[in-house]
């Protein structure tokens, strides 16, 4: 990232799902800063499932881009002040 | 015989990420050169990097995606592009492939994502109402949010440059912002949007010095809204954070003086930064309803 912008104190509460047959985390709910990319949050739930792959999701509906900010996607699509992401070992939502 | 396992594209040593061909065009050519000279590679896959690609199914996996996405940012949902139908998702997909422009619109109407406003045929420069409020129906009942969406690349160099043959070489993507913003065409009687508008909204943090139409409240909404998150975070004190402990960096304004726009790019083309915003998104938006605009920008 090259731009320091005012968002970068900003964190996220971000709210981890599993659809279908994924495994539940224990703690659903994490605060991520804003300007870290979505890569962080599937390297995240990569880690914490001990996988190599994962769908991931904004909303049951769509995949974000890696490279997206978490604060742009928490603008976007978040709502009652949180992202909600769902995860699936299978494609969900095509 | 060649066996292709993976293929990526590279020019001048930077790893193409996908976004759209013309984009990558416009972000990495300065100095718009033909040919334009690209190195393929069969291995070595930067994994780390980028997304595997397996051939022309996650191409149109990823056209889909964006589309929802940007379905999302302009109705609040994207029911319309998950409920499209089989074939309909392929006359679309083979439309884009084919630059059918007829066909695209033809099923692309269905999705109800609408055309915005065009400020110069509706003739609404005088009119007192102000529609940037979300929700708000214009007269044909099209607009929705309001907000259009836009993915914005934002490359910043501290040299000043006057020629394009003297632009500094984009060796990472690194350097590169990727911000993803939509936009509200905010309206003042007898002015109208324009696209230099439409950025200095975008990227608050470089122009804030500069007056701008409703910036001010605009920046205080910001402020609600950030403060409304961190009352959510502090709610829940028991939460883990995901390994961030960055500390508070000092307010921008120190940093974000007078930015200087040097190259702005859109579809390939240098539009002049007062053509009214509405009339850029119709014109030159790409087929999964994002505005990618490319951005160089000169700070001190």
């Amino acid at each position: 990232m090259s731009t320091e912008s005012p968002n970068s104190v900003q964190k996220v509460v971000v709210h981890l799902r599993a659809t279908g047959d994924a495994p539940i985390l224990k703690q659903a709910k994490f605060k991520i800063a804003g300007t870290e990319k979505f890569a962080k949050v599937i390297d995240f739930l990569l880690r914490q499932l001990h996988r190599e792959t994962l769908f991931v999701y904004v909303n049951s509906a769509f995949s974000p881009n890696p490279d997206e900010l978490v604060i742009d996607l928490y603008n976007n699509f978040g709502f009652d002040g949180k992202l909600v992401v769902n995860y699936a070992c299978s494609m969900a939502w095509g | 015989m060649i066996y292709v396992e993976i293929l990526f594209i590279e020019f001048k040593g930077t790893a193409c990420r996908y976004i759209p061909t013309g984009v990558l065009f416009d972000l990495l050519c300065a100095e718009p050169e033909r040919p334009w000279n690209l190195t393929v590679h069969f291995r070595g896959y930067p994994g780390n990097l980028l997304i595997p690609c397996e051939g022309e199914d996650s191409v149109k996996w990823s056209f889909i995606n964006s589309l929802k996405e940007a379905a999302y940012i302009i109705n609040g949902n994207c029911k319309n592009v998950m409920n499209m139908s089989q074939s309909d998702q392929v006359d679309l997909w083979q439309s884009v492939m084919n630059g059918n422009l007829d066909a695209f619109l033809r099923v692309s109407s269905k999705l109800k994502l609408g055309k915005f406003e065009d400020e110069y045929s509706a003739k609404t420069l005088c009119s007192p109402r102000s529609r940037h409020g979300p929700g708000e129906a214009d007269m044909g009942g099209q607009m929705k949010t309001g907000r259009i969406p836009v993915r914005l690349y934002v490359w910043s160099v501290n040299e000043d440059f006057d020629d394009f043959d003297d632009v500094p070489q984009l060796d990472s993507w690194d350097k590169i912002s990727y911000i993803n913003r939509p936009v509200e065409i905010l309206r003042e009687e007898g002015k109208y949007f324009s696209l230099h508008d439409a950025i200095r909204t975008l990227l608050p943090e470089y122009f804030v010095h500069q007056p701008v139409i409703n910036d001010k409240t605009r920046i205080e909404g910001e402020e609600e809204q950030r403060v409304a998150s961190e009352d959510a975070i502090s709610n829940r004190s028991t939460e883990e954070g995901l390994e961030t402990t960055e500390q508070s960096e000092p307010p921008a304004t120190a940093i974000s003086s007078n930015a200087e726009l040097k190259i702005v790019r859109i579809q390939g083309i240098e539009p002049k930064l007062e053509i009214p915003f509405s009339w850029v998104v119709n014109n030159l938006m790409n087929p999964e309803h994002f505005l990618h605009i490319c951005v160089c920008l000169k700070v001190p």
